[in-house]
């Protein structure tokens, strides 16, 4: 990486958020839509950590409190996510149990480690390799909504149910702070400036160069 | 007539550069500075940096994004009218239509999940095909509509809150749940929404940010 290419922040320049057009961002608005003009979104690293651990407060009562209770005939289920994996998986429904395990479980969970990682490197505690961490946050930004799926579940059920009489299904503490979980990782990955991380990564070329230039 | 649209099309509507320039790309990943060139349709730029797409001249874009949002919206109002699921348990049967269960869980006991349900699922594609077209439309012939600057940047800021694929996907899992205790049908609704989750996915993507920006920044002037 011996020839650096130009970057809009080192000229003044700024990327707008909204529409994309880049200006110097002394005008403080953009020209074209009127959104503040930032050379990074701001406090990026603190936001992301922010709503991050608000998720991580979340994703415990999410998975140990049931998503929904049904009544039938007196006799009453709470149903947990790991309690719907283990019965589809018992039930034979291998595809269906994988696709809630990855949705419900594995995405929020993956997604609060990455943007862990992505915050700790963006900060200067952790060696970043941009390339990597940039896929690694444009698939959290990309996955982040199917972990949607078991809210929609319990939604559908509840309607489907109550509508006709013949069992009762109501949605339980778990439904909420799951639903909470999902909305509040999306704002951590919205809030999180991939940018910082190619920043990181130039300081760390130009303190390393003149290493670089004593060798032949 | 499929030949005089097609000379419409390339002829009148070929991606604007506002006057002025040169005219930058900062990549959104990691902010390398790209002089932003015209692309041939159907092409993308790509940063030289970390290989991120700067933008894209996406073919026929205005035509495209109109027809596809105008499709959702017809198939929205599908949606609403028809049954979305039957199900038939112990003699009974029960038809769910998607507005009427948001209602139900707002008026019985959950609103929480109502609201979630109904904006992820309802307002917001609405919202996204409507303001779409509302902004392309007009610029197929040049004209700007009034408000078009707001409504484009909220369909910025909605576009992760669109949620039907997902939905669709829950769907699917709750029959498979209710499969035991019940028999459950796809009414016309149900396959309304699949179409209306191709035809958005067709309409976000139709255009590029860019070119819609530039689009409306030469027409505003």
């Amino acid at each position: 990486m011996s020839t650096r290419f130009p970057r809009a922040n080192s000229q003044g320049l700024a990327g707008c958020h909204t529409c994309g057009k880049v200006s110097p961002v002394t005008l403080g608005r953009c020209p074209r839509c009127d959104t503040p003009l930032h050379l990074r979104k701001p406090d990026s690293v603190n936001r992301t950590m922010a709503f991050m651990f608000a998720a991580l407060a979340l994703y415990v009562p999410a998975n140990f409190l049931p998503m929904m209770t049904m009544v039938e005939l007196g006799y009453s289920t709470e149903n947990t996510i790991v309690g719907g994996i283990l019965y589809f998986w018992n039930s034979g429904a291998y595809p269906i149990a994988l696709v809630i395990l990855t949705a419900s479980i594995l995405i929020p969970l993956l997604k609060i480690v990455a943007l862990t990682w992505l915050c700790l490197a963006a900060s200067g505690k952790l060696h970043p390799s941009p390339k990597v961490l940039g896929r690694i946050y444009w698939l959290t930004e990309l996955f982040g909504r199917w972990s949607m799926i078991d809210i929609f579940v319990v939604g559908i059920l509840v309607a489907l149910v109550q509508i006709g009489n013949y069992m009762t299904v109501t949605p339980g503490p778990g439904a909420l702070a799951f639903g909470g979980v999902v909305v509040l990782t999306m704002f951590a990955a919205m809030s999180f400036d991939p940018r910082l991380l190619w920043d990181r990564f130039e300081t760390l070329e130009t303190d390393s160069s003149p290493f670089k230039k004593t060798n032949p | 007539m499929r030949k005089s649209l097609f000379r419409i099309r390339r002829e009148l509507l070929p991606w604007p550069k506002p006057p002025g320039g040169p005219h930058f790309a900062a990549c959104h990943l990691c902010d390398t500075l790209h002089e932003a060139e015209p692309l041939p349709e159907g092409q993308a730029a790509r940063c030289r940096c970390c290989g991120a797409i700067l933008y894209q001249n996406r073919p026929a874009s205005l035509v495209r994004v109109t027809a596809f949002s105008s499709a959702a919206l017809i198939l929205m109002v599908v949606v609403n009218q028809f049954p979305f699921l039957t199900m038939d348990a112990a003699g009974v049967r029960t038809t769910l239509n998607l507005v009427s269960a948001a209602r139900a869980l707002i008026t019985e006991g959950s609103p929480m999940l109502g609201i979630a349900l109904a904006l992820f699922t309802l307002v917001t594609p609405l919202a996204l095909a409507s303001g779409l077209l509302y902004v392309c439309a007009p610029l197929m012939v040049g004209k700007i509509a009034p408000g078009a600057i707001h409504v484009a940047k909220w369909l910025n800021r909605a576009e992760p809150w669109n949620m039907i694929e997902v939905f669709l996907l829950g769907v699917l899992v709750s029959l498979l749940k209710l499969e035991m205790l019940a028999e459950v049908h796809f009414g016309p609704g149900f396959w309304a929404f699949a179409v209306v989750m191709v035809c958005m996915a067709a309409a976000i993507s139709g255009i590029d940010r860019d070119e819609l920006w530039d689009r409306l920044e030469v027409a505003g002037r």
